[in-house]
């Protein structure tokens, strides 16, 4: 494992000046480097061989966590920053739980919401976050155009998002959070805080009478990546949050998705995991909604 | 081959690096500070090659040099102050937190910034700090033994 040979490394300082480094190479030869801890990988194993490096690091306008209108947060914040920030409204506080277990403390340190989500690697947390709180991607391009894409139309496949290569993800957004909403992440690994051989994500809204009156459940480490399992989000409405309503909504869940078998896990096993990780996830939701 | 500045514990290194170079060989080839170590061929899984990067425990086979230009790097060699160790370094001493000790140095580095932001840290805490560093040798008891008594001291 190590990189193969890269002609050139730039570090701008702006959005534009990144794009303007991107787009000097043919399409492909050059790639963004954000926290690094997938890209190195793909570099040493040779996965990617970009001739040419654009070292995000130094512009400033990427990183931070912003509630003044809604929630933003900027592509280049890392998982460290996320989980120590103890303002997320109950809507979004799902992406606490998941930074906060994301491989280990040094990743924590490096790793990014945007490297995450433009990845979206298999088995991974965020991108399942996004979808389950349908999270806003802002993407910008060279000729100083910028697009906005709803989490479900960015996460497409494993390594496959709506991002062209020349465009730079800004940051993830949502609006001012509707009032009774909560939301709750957990996953499971084969050791503690490993990649998700599933990970569970669910929001919630309730009604005055404290009935579920919108879901949204995404299911991370199936074959095809993070999902969002409608059939979830459908059957959880009208529930007063008991576990009853819930383990049956999860049922739904478990039986709408297709769970493969892996030297992680067999597929019945990923079941029982969408089931019991689900149920969990769902109260805690439940718990936050009503605070 | 790039030009890159880097200061690494209190000394600024000027050096002419090729670009795919990994800041673990840069420290270890080009600085000659051989501390930090390569313990599961740079894949980032292991964290004996950990280092501080402006004061954050990051992996350093997970890093270019270049993306290092213009940083201060802390290594195993920067903990004691002159001969002085530092507390955790002496706990582990007196803990017997190590036995082959490669996995020792990157324990080190994470354990020095963990302590540094969770000065009173629960057993529960110490250990999910560690689950960067893997150690073949200690079965971990006398690590988080030595963690818990570093806090200790440091706070007294
Ligand atoms: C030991 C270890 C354990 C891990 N455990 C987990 C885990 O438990 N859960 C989990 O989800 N992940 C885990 N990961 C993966 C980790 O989350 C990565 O940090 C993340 O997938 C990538 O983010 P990054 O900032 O490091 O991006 P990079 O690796 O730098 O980049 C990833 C990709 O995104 C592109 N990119 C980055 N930023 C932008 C941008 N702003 N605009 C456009 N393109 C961009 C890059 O060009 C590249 O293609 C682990 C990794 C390691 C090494
Ligand atoms: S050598 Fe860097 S993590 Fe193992
Ligand atoms: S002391 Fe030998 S690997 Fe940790």
């Amino acid at each position: 494992m190590y990189p193969a040979h890269i002609e050139s490394y730039y570090r701008p300082t702006t959005v534009a000046e990144a794009l303007a480094a991107i787009t000097r190479q043919p399409e492909g030869d050059s790639m963004f480097l954000a926290g690094g801890q997938s890209l190195m990988q793909a570099i040493k194993s040779r996965m990617v061989r970009p001739t040419s490096i654009v070292d995000l690091q130094s512009v400033a306008e990427l990183r931070g966590i912003d509630q003044a209108n809604g929630l933003r947060i900027g592509a280049m914040t890392r998982y460290v920053e996320i989980a120590e920030y103890e303002q997320f409204p109950a809507a979004y506080a799902a992406l606490r739980d998941a930074a906060e277990r994301v491989g280990d403390r040094q990743v924590r340190n490096r790793g990014t919401i945007g490297g995450s989500v433009c990845w979206n690697y298999v088995a991974s947390c965020l991108p399942s976050v996004v979808l389950a709180l349908n999270g806003t991607m802002s993407l910008a391009s060279a000729d100083g155009s910028i697009r906005d894409v709803k989490a479900k139309d960015f996460i497409i496949a494993p390594l496959e998002t709506a991002r062209r290569e020349d465009e730079i993800l800004l940051c993830v957004s949502w609006p001012k959070p509707p009032p009774k909403t909560g939301s709750a992440y957990k996953k499971w690994g084969l050791v503690t805080d490993a990649l998700p051989v599933v990970g569970m994500c669910v929001s919630i809204s309730l009604d005055d009478l404290g009935k579920c009156r919108t879901a949204q459940v995404a299911v991370a480490g199936l074959a095809d990546g993070a999902q969002i399992a409608d059939a979830g989000g459908a059957a959880l409405i009208g529930s007063a949050g008991d576990e009853a309503s819930i383990s049956a909504a999860m049922n739904d869940v478990a039986d709408s998705v297709e769970t493969h078998s892996d030297h992680w896990a067999d597929a019945s096993y990923r079941e029982q995991l969408i089931k019991r990780l689900g149920v969990e996830v769902t109260l805690r939701a439940f718990a936050r909604a009503r605070r | 081959m790039q030009t890159i500045n880097v200061k690494v514990n209190g000394t600024t290194y000027q050096e002419s690096v090729p670009i795919r170079m990994l800041l673990v060989d840069f420290i270890r080839e080009v600085v000659g500070l051989t501390g930090t170590h390569v313990s599961c061929t740079y894949e980032g899984v292991c964290g004996a090659c950990t280092i501080h990067l402006n004061g954050e425990a990051v992996k350093s086979c997970m890093l270019l040099a270049v993306q290092a230009d213009g940083h201060e790097i802390t290594t195993v060699e920067g903990l004691a102050n002159d001969k002085e160790l530092s507390p955790l370094q002496k706990a582990f001493n007196e803990q017997h937190g190590l036995q082959c000790g490669f996995c020792t140095a990157g324990v080190l580095m994470n354990m020095t910034e963990f302590l540094a932001k969770n000065p009173n840290p629960s057993d529960d805490e110490i250990r999910h700090g560690l689950i960067g560093n893997l150690c073949r040798c200690t079965g971990y008891v006398h690590i988080v033994n030595a963690v818990r008594a570093a806090a200790k001291s440091i706070a007294n």
